[in-house]
């Protein structure tokens, strides 16, 4: 017999942001969906479960008539479904392809990393999300959506400030007023360039909008560049620093990955999977269903808990554990289903198989720094927040 | 119907029908045959449903698209000649006794 969701109540907010990892615990432990009072959400946190939902997105839908995403920053593709969602997703594929990756932006990744490991290279030492991996993920998303004359700071204050207005569920006016803000700079920023690339088809992500078979309009475009300055920063971001926090931990598996080049994908799946930067996003329900003995509701929201999937140890032995040589198998931390990471090639190229091998060849004796530990942050979004390190010069 | 027969990487056969207008890759996945991820549910963007295809086959499956084959070129087990993403095969008549083997790895 189905049960009813059950309901937590004793979960505060905070508890969440500091470190979600022992409460999807409790969670995963609990049932396939606990309601989590302080998330406004039915959490799922099992693995399969969040695969068997990916794989019905007509049960489970995307689109969503109270979507604050939608509020914030218009009609996204990652609020669509079905074919509406494709014919979106397919305009702008063309710039995401492992061979455009390969043969296009590679190069511009190479020069952005190795100007900026340059420029803290005589140093001695660092907090590497300021000095590394924040200005590398927003000068990367500059070349590859085709912005001009964007500093990087001006693109990772539009990331924050749209994701913020993305999440503001209680309607603080202030961070209202930062997304319309925001939203109305990346506005300008694109009619500034938008012409351009119609007339010089290029690989960027604006390009392939304007030029694609069929071609997005300019509310279409307005609205999924948002949605990929707001999740596509944080990620890439937050995956260099976990990368290189779990190398710089486990110091066997540094010197077997530095030893054996092959190995550098490997650790980077590994690394989001251990912390990944995308925790939870949201489906809606749309018609009374059982998941796993527990009755949802059409209508009900949940939030699939992709962070506590990677570490159910219904599927990986010690999931709490860094660890580069366990037995391979998938992960959800690029979601799973029709609205599979579309950047999910582009973070594999940059992070793993350039920013972090980079960093560790280039500074000699990179270490941790015990006067200053890392700091980790956040549910929803979650990644280093600090990673200070030492190296020799 | 016509019949598939999945092959495993530890040479494990599944011989199954398969329905007309649906792709390779969700007939693995209803079937239950161990090997085939699709993490994307057959949008080619994940590269987790590579399959190496009978290549006397290989007309009646048609050709590879352009992205498709870019994401060949980043599968975890060796592209072959008879490589494929199994999302991006439809079955058809044609394609009855077909032997699809199932690389180590996604």
């Amino acid at each position: 017999m189905a049960h009813a969701v059950l309901v937590v109540s004793d979960i505060a907010f905070s508890d969440l942001l500091s470190d979600p990892y022992p409460i999807y615990k409790r969670l995963r432990d609990m049932a396939p969906a606990v309601y989590v009072e302080a998330a406004r959400l039915a959490l799922v946190t099992r693995f399969d479960d969040i695969m068997t939902i990916e794989r019905d997105c007509e049960t489970f839908a995307s689109s969503n008539p109270g979507s604050l995403v939608n509020k914030v920053m218009g009609h996204t593709m990652m609020r669509k479904d079905g074919e509406a969602h494709a014919m979106e997703r397919r305009a702008i594929e063309v710039s995401f392809r492992p061979g455009t990756i390969k043969n296009h932006w590679a190069a511009r990744f190479e020069a952005i990393s190795d100007r900026l490991i340059s420029q803290i290279e005589s140093d001695g030492e660092a907090d590497l999300f300021d000095a590394l991996a924040a200005p590398m993920a927003s000068l990367a998303l500059i070349e590859l959506l085709g912005l001009k004359d964007v500093s990087w700071q001006t693109l990772a204050r539009w990331s924050q400030a749209l994701m913020d207005g993305a999440g503001n569920y209680s309607g603080d006016p202030e961070i209202s007023a930062r997304a319309t803000e925001a939203a109305a700079g990346v506005d300008a920023a694109i009619d500034a360039v938008l012409a351009w690339h119609r007339e010089n088809p290029n690989p960027a992500v604006l390009s392939s909008m304007v030029n694609a078979e069929h071609p997005m309009n300019l509310e279409q475009i307005r609205a999924n560049i948002k949605v990929i300055i707001g999740g596509g920063l944080n990620e890439p971001r937050d995956s260099i620093l976990s990368l290189t926090l779990g190398l710089l931990s486990n110091p066997l598996q540094r010197a077997e990955v530095m030893a054996n080049p092959d190995l550098w994908p490997l650790a980077f799946e590994e690394a989001v999977r251990w912390i990944s930067p995308i925790g939870m996003y949201p489906r809606r329900v749309t018609r009374d269903v059982e998941l796993s003995g527990v009755k949802l509701r059409a209508g009900d929201q949940i939030g699939l808990c992709v962070a506590a999937a990677n570490r159910d140890d219904r599927r990986f032995a010690n999931p709490d554990n860094f660890d580069v040589f366990r037995p391979k198998q998938p992960h959800l931390a690029f979601g799973a289903g029709p609205h599979f990471c579309a950047g999910a090639w582009v973070a594999r190229q940059l992070v793993g198989r350039i920013v972090v091998p980079m960093l560790f060849s280039r500074l000699k004796n990179l270490r941790l720094r015990p006067d200053a530990p890392a700091r980790i942050h956040g549910w929803v979004f979650r990644g280093p927040v600090s990673l200070p390190v030492a190296w020799d010069l | 119907m016509p019949t598939i027969t999945f092959i495993t990487a530890e040479g494990k056969q599944h011989a199954v029908t398969a329905e007309i207008g649906r792709s390779v890759m969700e007939i693995a996945l209803e079937k239950n045959i161990p090997g085939v991820v699709a993490e994307c549910n057959g949008s080619a963007a994940c590269a987790t449903c590579h399959c190496y295809f009978d290549p006397a086959f290989a007309a009646a499956i048609g050709p590879i698209g352009e992205h498709e084959s870019d994401m060949l070129d980043f599968t975890a087990s060796p592209r072959r000649p008879e490589s494929r993403l199994s999302c991006q095969v439809r079955v058809a008549d044609a394609l009855d006794g077909m032997t699809v083997h199932i690389p180590a790895v996604q």
